[in-house]
Parts: C-alpha cells; sequence; structure tokens
C-alpha cells in the first residue's frame, strides 16, 4: 500500500510529540492504550465492588454492572487516553507546555501514522473509510449466515437466540459503524478541500471522534462473548423485551452511545468548518451541493442524535437501575420508546442518505459535463427534507398502538416527503438530459443509484398510506423497502464517492474495468436478492424470524443465492481498491476535469491543501459556461503574488 | 423516449399484474387495502417509468466518449419544470393519502354488533376469549363467516403483532394498554396467525391456527365446546383453552402443531426416564425448563402455566395427556 505523499510542506513537520524521548509504555501509542485500557477496567471493576460492599448489597460483584461501568465506559476511555487523544488538552490542563503547534500529528508519512491519533482531515477520512469497510465486510458475512439459515424452512444451522443475534449484530454494524460514519469518512476528506479550508475547525476533536467509532464497532461485536449470546432484540432494540435479554443488550445500548458521540462530534464539527471556514468568495450559494448536503445531515445529527442517546439510556437504566421508563406494571409507557427512539431513527434515514445525494449531485453535474439543474432548489430541497423529516416519525409506529388520530397527519407528512426527493431526481435527470455523458464507474453507481432509489421511494410511497402499511409493516416488505433505500441508496452512493475521489485520496487511478465489472455484478445480485422479498413479505413472511412456513422456501432459497452472489461482488471492489492504492498508475490533479476546489490541487492535496488562499469567484458546476471559474488559485502562492501573474 | 417510457410501463405492469403479490383477500378490511394498494400501484408504475424513460434515453442518446472533451449546453434550470415537478407530486401524494385516511376510517369501524374477542399474547403463545359467549377460552382462533370481530388485545410480558396474512389487519399488543382492531372475515378455511413483532427466542414460532366457519358452524362450535367445557372431558377443554394445541401435537387433541414435542408418546417417554407419566407431565406444564426434550429449545414454552391454571384445570390437562380416565 503507498502512502499519501504531501508534495510540500513537509519539511519541518516531522513526525510525532517529542519523539522517542519516553519509553514505548509511556509514549501516545497502542502499548500505552493497552495497558490504560486494562488499567481502566480495574478501576471500573473496584469501583463498583467497593461501593457494594461498603453498602453491603449482595452480590458485591454484580458482573452486569461492572461490565457496564468498568468494561464499556472507563476502558474505552484508557484507551483513548493511552493511545494519545487527550494528551494536549491534558498538557494544556496541567500546565507542562504543550506540543507547539507545529502539526506534528498531521499528514500520513508512514502506513502507522494511519494507526495514530492523527488530526489531518484527509487522513481521518481514510481511517473512517477503512474502518467502516472492514465493519462493513464482517456485517455482510453475518448477512450471508443467516441467509444460509434461511435456505430452508426449519432450523439447520443455529437456534432462534443466535439468529435473532446475527439479524441484530447485521444491522446494528451497518446502520451505526458503516453507512453513517462511511458517509463522515468520505465529507471528511472532501467537504475542507470543498470549502478552500486547510482543515476541519477542530482538527483535534475531529480525530478524537473518529477513534470513538472502532470503539463503537468493537463493543457491538464482544457481545457475542457475552453469557447468553449477542443482543438479540434487533437494530430497534424495543422495550421491554430489551430490558429482560441477556446481557449482551447493555453492548449494543452502550455501542450506540459511542457511535453516536463519534456522530455528533463530527457533525458539530462539520457545521463550524462550514459557517466559518469558507474561503473568500464561497458564499452559501456558491458551496458545492456535497458541502450543502452535509451541512443539513450535521442540522440532523445534532438535533436528533440524542434521543436515541436518551432512548438506550433509558432502557438500560430499567434493567441496571431498575427504573421504570418502559415497565408497566410501575407506571411506565411502552410506547415511550418508539416514540423517542423513532424521534431520533427517522430522521437517521436522511443522515444515511442525504450525503449520498450530495455525492450523486457532483458526479450527475461533472460526468454530464454540465450545470446542476435548478442548483438552489436542490439546496433547498435537502432543508425542506430536514424540516419534514421530524415530523413523521410515528409512521414507524402506525400498528404499535399509539393515539388513532396521530396516524393521519404523520401519513400526510411523510407523503409530502416525496415531492423534495422527487424535486431532487427530476433534477439530476434533466442535469443528465443534453449533456455529455462520460458512463464511467462513478457515473453507473449514481445512475443504478437513481432507479433503486426511485423503486425504494416508490415502495416508500406505500408504506406511508396507513392502510398498506397495516398489511405490510414487520413483515420482508420492508426489509426490501430498507434495502433498496440503504443499499440501492447509500451504499450505491459510498461506492460511487469512493471511485469518484479515489484518485485524489491516494494519488493514483483504480482498475476502470474492474469497477465496472464491480457495478454490473453488485446491481444484478442486489435486485435479484431484494426484489423477490417484496413479494414473499405482501403474501404473509413476516421479518426477525428464523423459521418460516413451507410456501416461503422456493423465495428464500432463491434470495440466499442471490445474496451469495451479491457478497462475492464485493470481492472485486476490494481487490481492485488494494491492488490500485499499492500499483495503479499514478493519478493526474484533475482526471474528470470537475470545477470545485479539491480538484484544482495535487493528487493527493499538499499537507495544509492549498498553498494559496483560493479566490472563489463563481458557482461550482458552470460548466459549459463559456470563461466561467470557481476559484482563482494561480499556484504562485501569495495573493501578491496572484497579482504579480496577472 | 416516449417507447421507451411505454415499453417499461408495460413491463412494470405486466410484473405487477402476472404476480400475485398480495394473497388472496379473505376479509372485507383487506378488500379495501388491494383497492388502496392498486391505486397507488397505478401512479407508481407511471412515475417509474417516467423516469427510467428519461434516464435511459438520456444515457443512450447523450453519450460521448471519453476523449471527447465538450461540454453540454449550460442551462441553470427551467422555473416553470421546477414548479410542474413540485406541484404535480404533491397533488398525487395527497390523493394517495386522501384515500387512505377514507379507507382506514372505513376499517376501523366495528358497526352495530360485533362478536367481541379478546387476545392475550405471552412469550410464546396465544390465547382467546369469548366474552360474548359465556367466557369461552380458546387456543385456537374460530371466527364465523361475515361477521365483523372486534379484538381487544393485551399482552401479558413484551410486544407482540396480531397479522393473519390473508385478512391484512395488523395491531400490536403492548404490556399496559389494551389495543383493537377489527376484521370482517369473507372466506371459510384454514388461516395462520402470525406474531410480527420480535419478541424473543421463540417468536419465530409464536402461531396459532385460525378458522373461519359458516355462521351455523360457528354456533355449532361454541354449543359443542360449551357442552365439552362441562365435566367429562375438562382435560380437553383446557388443552384447547390454554393453547396447547398450537404448539403440541396431540391426536386426542387432533392438534399438530410442531414448534414442542409431540405428545402422544409422552407415557412412553416418562417411562423410559424411569419417571412416573403424571409427575412428569406436571412438571412440563409447570416448570417447561426443567427437561428439555433433545432437539427443541428452553425458553419458548410460557413458564406461568402454574400461575394461569388452577391447580384443578392442571389436574384434569395432566390426566388428559398421560389419557388416565378422570
Amino acid at each position: 500500500m503507498s502512502v499519501i505523499e504531501h508534495t510540500s510542506h513537509d519539511a519541518g513537520h516531522g513526525s510525532g510529540a517529542p519523539p522517542n524521548r519516553r519509553n514505548i509504555l509511556m509514549r501516545p501509542g497502542f502499548v500505552r492504550a493497552a495497558w490504560c485500557f486494562a488499567l481502566f477496567f480495574l478501576v471500573g471493576l473496584y469501583l463498583v465492588a467497593g461501593i457494594r460492599w461498603l453498602a453491603g448489597w449482595d452480590p458485591v460483584y454484580d458482573w452486569n454492572i461492572i461490565v457496564l461501568v468498568g468494561g464499556l465506559t472507563l476502558a474505552p476511555i484508557g484507551f483513548l487516553l493511552g493511545l494519545g487523544s487527550f494528551d494536549y488538552w491534558l498538557y494544556w490542563i496541567s500546565g507542562r507546555p504543550t506540543i507547539p503547534d507545529d502539526h506534528a500529528n498531521h499528514g500520513a508519512h508512514t502506513w502507522k501514522d494511519y494507526f495514530k491519533v492523527n488530526t489531518d482531515h484527509k487522513v481521518i477520512g481514510v481511517q473512517y473509510l477503512v474502518t467502516t469497510f472492514i465493519f462493513f465486510t464482517l456485517g455482510g458475512l453475518m448477512a450471508m449466515l443467516f441467509r444460509a439459515e434461511l435456505a430452508q424452512p426449519g432450523m439447520q444451522f443455529m437456534d432462534n437466540q443466535t439468529y435473532n443475534g446475527l439479524v441484530s449484530m447485521h444491522a446494528a454494524l451497518m446502520i451505526f459503524v458503516f453507512i453513517i460514519p462511511a458517509f463522515a469518512g468520505l465529507a471528511n476528506f472532501a467537504v475542507p478541500l470543498m470549502l478552500g479550508a486547510p482543515d476541519m475547525a477542530f482538527p483535534r476533536l475531529n480525530a478524537l471522534s473518529f477513534w470513538f467509532l472502532p470503539i463503537a464497532g468493537t463493543m457491538f461485536l464482544c457481545s457475542f462473548l457475552a453469557p447468553g449470546g449477542a443482543f438479540a432484540t434487533g437494530w430497534t432494540s424495543y422495550a421491554p423485551l430489551a430490558s429482560e435479554q441477556p446481557i449482551g443488550q447493555i453492548f449494543f445500548n452502550m455501542g450506540v452511545q459511542w457511535a453516536g458521540a463519534s456522530s455528533i462530534l463530527t457533525a458539530l464539527n462539520f457545521l463550524v468548518t462550514i459557517i466559518t471556514m469558507r474561503a473568500p468568495g464561497m458564499t452559501f450559494w456558491r458551496m458545492p451541493l456535497l458541502v450543502w448536503a452535509n451541512f443539513t445531515t450535521s442540522l440532523l445529527v445534532v438535533i436528533a442524535t440524542p434521543f436515541i442517546a436518551g432512548s438506550q439510556f433509558f432502557v438500560m437504566f430499567d434493567r441496571i437501575m431498575h427504573t421504570s421508563f418502559f415497565v408497566p406494571a410501575d407506571g411506565g409507557y411502552v410506547l415511550g420508546y418508539q416514540h423517542i427512539f423513532w424521534f431520533y431513527s427517522h430522521p437517521a434515514v436522511y443522515i444515511m442518505i442525504l450525503p449520498g445525494f450530495g455525492i450523486i449531485s457532483e458526479i450527475i453535474s461533472v460526468m454530464s459535463r454540465k450545470p446542476i439543474f435548478g442548483y438552489r432548489l436542490m439546496a433547498m430541497s435537502l432543508l425542506g427534507i430536514l424540516v419534514l423529516g421530524f415530523s413523521v416519525w410515528a409512521h414507524h409506529m402506525f400498528v404499535a398502538g399509539m393515539a388513532d388520530w396521530l396516524r393521519v397527519p404523520m401519513m400526510i407528512s411523510t407523503l409530502l416527503i416525496a415531492v423534495p426527493t422527487g424535486v431532487k431526481v427530476f433534477s439530476w435527470l434533466a442535469t443528465l438530459w443534453e449533456g455529455r455523458i462520460k458512463l464511467n464507474t462513478p457515473m453507473l453507481f449514481s445512475l443504478g443509484f437513481i432507479s433503486m432509489f426511485v423503486i425504494g421511494g416508490l415502495s416508500g410511497i406505500y408504506l406511508a398510506s396507513v392502510p398498506i402499511t397495516i398489511h405490510a409493516s414487520d413483515t420482508y416488505f420492508i426489509v426490501a423497502h430498507i434495502h433498496y433505500v440503504l443499499f440501492g441508496g447509500s451504499v450505491l452512493t459510498v461506492f460511487a464517492g469512493i471511485y469518484y475521489w479515489f484518485p485524489k485520496m491516494t494519488g493514483r487511478m483504480y482498475n476502470e474495468r474492474l469497477g465496472k465489472l464491480h457495478f454490473w455484478l453488485t446491481f444484478i445480485s442486489f435486485n435479484l436478492t431484494f426484489f423477490p422479498m417484496h413479494w414473499v413479505g405482501l403474501v404473509g413472511m413476516p421479518r426477525r424470524v428464523a423459521d418460516y412456513s413451507d410456501r416461503f422456501a422456493d423465495l428464500n432459497l432463491f434470495v440466499t443465492i442471490s445474496s451469495f452472489a451479491l457478497g462475492a461482488s464485493v470481492v472485486v471492489f476490494f481487490y481492485n481498491m488494494i491492488v490500485s492504492w499499492a500499483r495503479g498508475p499514478i493519478a493526474e490533479s484533475n482526471p474528470w476535469r470537475a470545477m470545485t476546489l479539491e480538484w484544482q490541487v495535487s493528487s493527493p492535496p499538499p499537507i495544509f491543501n492549498f498553498d494559496e488562499i483560493p479566490q472563489v469567484v463563481g458557482g461550482p458546476y458552470e460548466y459549459g459556461v463559456p470563461g466561467a471559474r470557481h476559484a482563482i488559485l494561480t499556484g504562485g502562492g501569495t495573493p501578491a503574488a496572484k497579482e504579480a501573474h496577472a | 423516449m416516449a417507447g421507451i417510457g411505454i415499453v417499461i410501463a408495460i413491463l412494470v405492469t405486466l410484473v405487477a399484474v402476472l404476480i400475485p403479490w398480495l394473497p388472496t383477500s379473505a376479509s372485507e378490511q383487506m378488500d379495501r387495502i388491494e383497492f388502496v394498494y392498486w391505486f397507488a400501484t397505478v401512479i407508481c408504475i407511471a412515475v417509474f417509468a417516467l423516469v427510467m424513460a428519461v434516464l435511459l434515453y438520456s444515457v443512450m442518446a447523450f453519450r460521448s466518449p471519453p476523449e471527447d472533451e465538450s461540454d453540454g449546453p449550460p442551462i441553470h434550470g427551467n422555473t416553470g419544470l421546477e414548479i410542474a415537478w413540485t406541484v404535480v407530486p404533491a397533488i398525487l401524494v395527497i390523493a394517495i393519502g386522501v384515500l387512505s385516511a377514507f379507507v382506514l376510517s372505513k376499517n376501523g369501524e366495528a358497526g352495530p354488533n360485533p362478536l367481541n374477542v379478546k387476545v392475550f399474547a405471552q412469550q410464546f403463545a396465544w390465547r382467546f376469549v369469548y366474552p360474548d359467549d359465556g367466557g369461552l377460552k380458546s387456543g385456537e382462533l374460530v371466527l364465523p363467516l361475515d361477521r365483523t370481530v372486534k379484538f381487544e388485545m393485551e399482552s401479558a410480558d413484551v410486544i407482540h403483532s396480531f397479522w393473519i396474512p390473508d385478512m391484512g389487519q395488523k395491531q400490536d399488543l403492548v404490556p399496559g394498554i389494551t389495543t383493537s382492531i377489527i376484521v370482517t372475515p369473507t372466506r371459510t378455511g384454514m388461516f395462520s396467525l402470525v406474531c410480527t413483532e420480535l419478541c424473543g427466542v421463540g417468536h419465530a414460532t409464536m402461531r396459532a391456527t385460525v378458522r373461519v366457519l359458516s355462521q351455523d358452524d360457528f354456533a355449532a362450535w361454541v354449543k359443542e365446546r360449551k357442552s365439552g367445557g362441562g365435566k367429562p372431558n375438562a382435560g380437553a377443554a383446557i388443552f384447547a383453552g390454554a393453547g396447547c394445541g398450537g404448539c403440541h401435537t396431540f391426536t386426542p387433541a387432533g392438534s399438530n402443531g410442531e414448534i414442542g414435542p409431540g405428545l402422544d408418546d409422552i407415557v412412553s417417554v416418562a417411562q423410559k426416564a424411569g419417571r412416573d407419566p403424571a409427575e412428569f407431565v406436571r412438571e412440563a406444564i409447570v416448570e417447561p425448563g426443567k427437561v428439555i426434550t433433545p432437539g427443541y429449545q428452553d425458553g419458548v414454552m410460557p413458564p406461568n402455566y402454574g400461575e394461569t391454571l388452577s391447580p384443578e384445570e392442571i389436574d384434569a390437562l395432566v390426566a388428559y395427556v398421560t389419557g388416565a380416565k378422570k
């Protein structure tokens, strides 16, 4: 694997904080992280045991609480401390000389720099993507395991609890530590560059947000080791089932906290970056739509994510502290959980798709060689989705037993969300019209996205209609719908974005033929896997069942075989990425002839992105407009030098 | 482009019509759901055909080779078009919404004289009580044809969900509140009630049999069950009323459930294990987790029959299952 080589500014930015002055045990890194992890766990253990011993509670070693306090709360903090996430702040607080602002933790010079607390947004972007794709692979393998079980009715390979655990883990990994952070990774790389900024507003916070993520994912996975198995209540983790399940459940409750904290901190960072760090001349109406999309997404994250954090804390408190938020016998309200949960988790589906809309807007415009059609309405429709997105959560609860009068208003607002979404689809189509369409891999994935997302959107129309959803909810129709939106939608945009920015990220070109092969294999096997699920659901197969009626056997076998093909198609992607990163042809700085700022610098970009401050003078998509410029970069360095050039 | 659109519309219409997407309706409510479904489908086919036609036509007509470095015409937008594709979809979805609201309200009407049925769910069994028929208890759901049934539903532990796919209607059962749903069966026959809300380890097998009978047959069934609930065969009534047959095969009761072990040879199984059959069966009812038959899982059978059934009822049930005369 080659490493990002920086073209300039490397001199003077040597590696690490006071290098090698301290021995390996005390230096920030994985060795210190390991012993800090253990130490913090023991602190948690004896804190709990000590308090219980003093209070005379039996048993002194209550493992539910020790795992929660020691294992899922303090030990990860110890890990972060050991890794060096807090070094700068601790130096500052304790009055010791901080490492001068020499950006010692900036940029990647060897592959080892990717395993450090790194403050360079470009490195963090790559860290995010590699980490999330590891979780994507694991989540996908689990899907194939339970698809194997579903190949025939009856039980073949696993028991019910294991099956429920695999289904729940698959969803938790894909949602919380793949799709959401994969978009954060792409945006981390692209947004500061597109804004003409040298980095994110809070680089150290950015690094910390990233390192929450492997903690969250590992926490989910560790629940397999817990007695009683992994959490098995679906990713929705409904009360009161979730408070009576084996201890693996709290690994989910707490994993969501770590992933959620990562999301919130990153979103705050994006908001501040977008508001305060735009290059001169970069007004809001000159920002690329990817930036608009991440601006909107970040608002959603900041407003909504605390609600899922709350829902998971409450349901866990019912178990750990014997509160009764959702215990009806003690005055709790079971549906309260669903209201709080979906108040986040519905906006979360927009968190999982709006950044994808941004990616598609970039690619469609560049590859059609035309301005994006209706730029302002495209930006406004994002905001429309943001606002409407908070008024539709109860459509997940049409059969839940909530107040009847809520159903019709929530149905109407849900249906209306189709309007701004439709505006986006029609505007992309109008952008294609009379363009000079380049049918390369990013474009194929973008067009594949549009067609699949339309199917997912139309099945969403059925699900918005209350009478239909009363029949279809909690069946495989829902499974089909969510995969058309999240796989055919979000995942295809992640692939599109990775192919599109691959030359910028690595400085090398991916293999175009393998890219196209990957697209067609994925596109065909995706449809074969998920389209039949609409049918099997509508005729009567519930979701989240390990066993089913014999009459669904043929369709399920077909789906299982297709899902293995879908899994295999990803191998082509990984092969292409790894080989191209190591040995692909060197990429030009602007292989797509795009106007946005990230393509106006070298591939990969210089360590601080721009050797001179770009002056933005026009819109980002002025293709075909004679003489139009998005920004002026003379290559001469200072503004004075620029004038000299002119 | 219009040609492509028409071809796609025809293809999608064939897919929509030729595949039996929905089960054959068995209730008035499902008939109305089907009507909304087809209304939405017509709109969806039109939208899908339009989008795909423009997309495919653009790719075919405007594709340009990689070496072509020219740009397309600098069209930034068209206010008329943008208003059109905001307003027209809004009208279409509101039309779907209004129709849905009417159907929803119609599907919630119990009518003047509904049959009331109470539904009790717990991990992982269904029980039904007919308050209009003297509190008759049943483990299978038996319904009369063409009479509106109002279900009042309660859950003893976690959230479950009530769904008979052919009848369309679905409703969660939520601990702490009573929920209700209306169904008017329109077809006699055997159906399946499934739990559709993940409720724990036995969720996949939490099913019950539904039988729709003509009104005369239903009256006869009620009469038979009421008389059967008297002295001579109390065990059989309890077996049926507690829902045992939903999971266990037992020839005398005519049940063929496969979720739990079969009970036809339970006496010989107990004897082989060196146990008194009556004691063995009693223990299996009151403490189902104590002895688990190989090939079956702990935690699926409700553990609280010792509380929900009276000691006399358990005695009768044990006698019935072991074949002892009482």
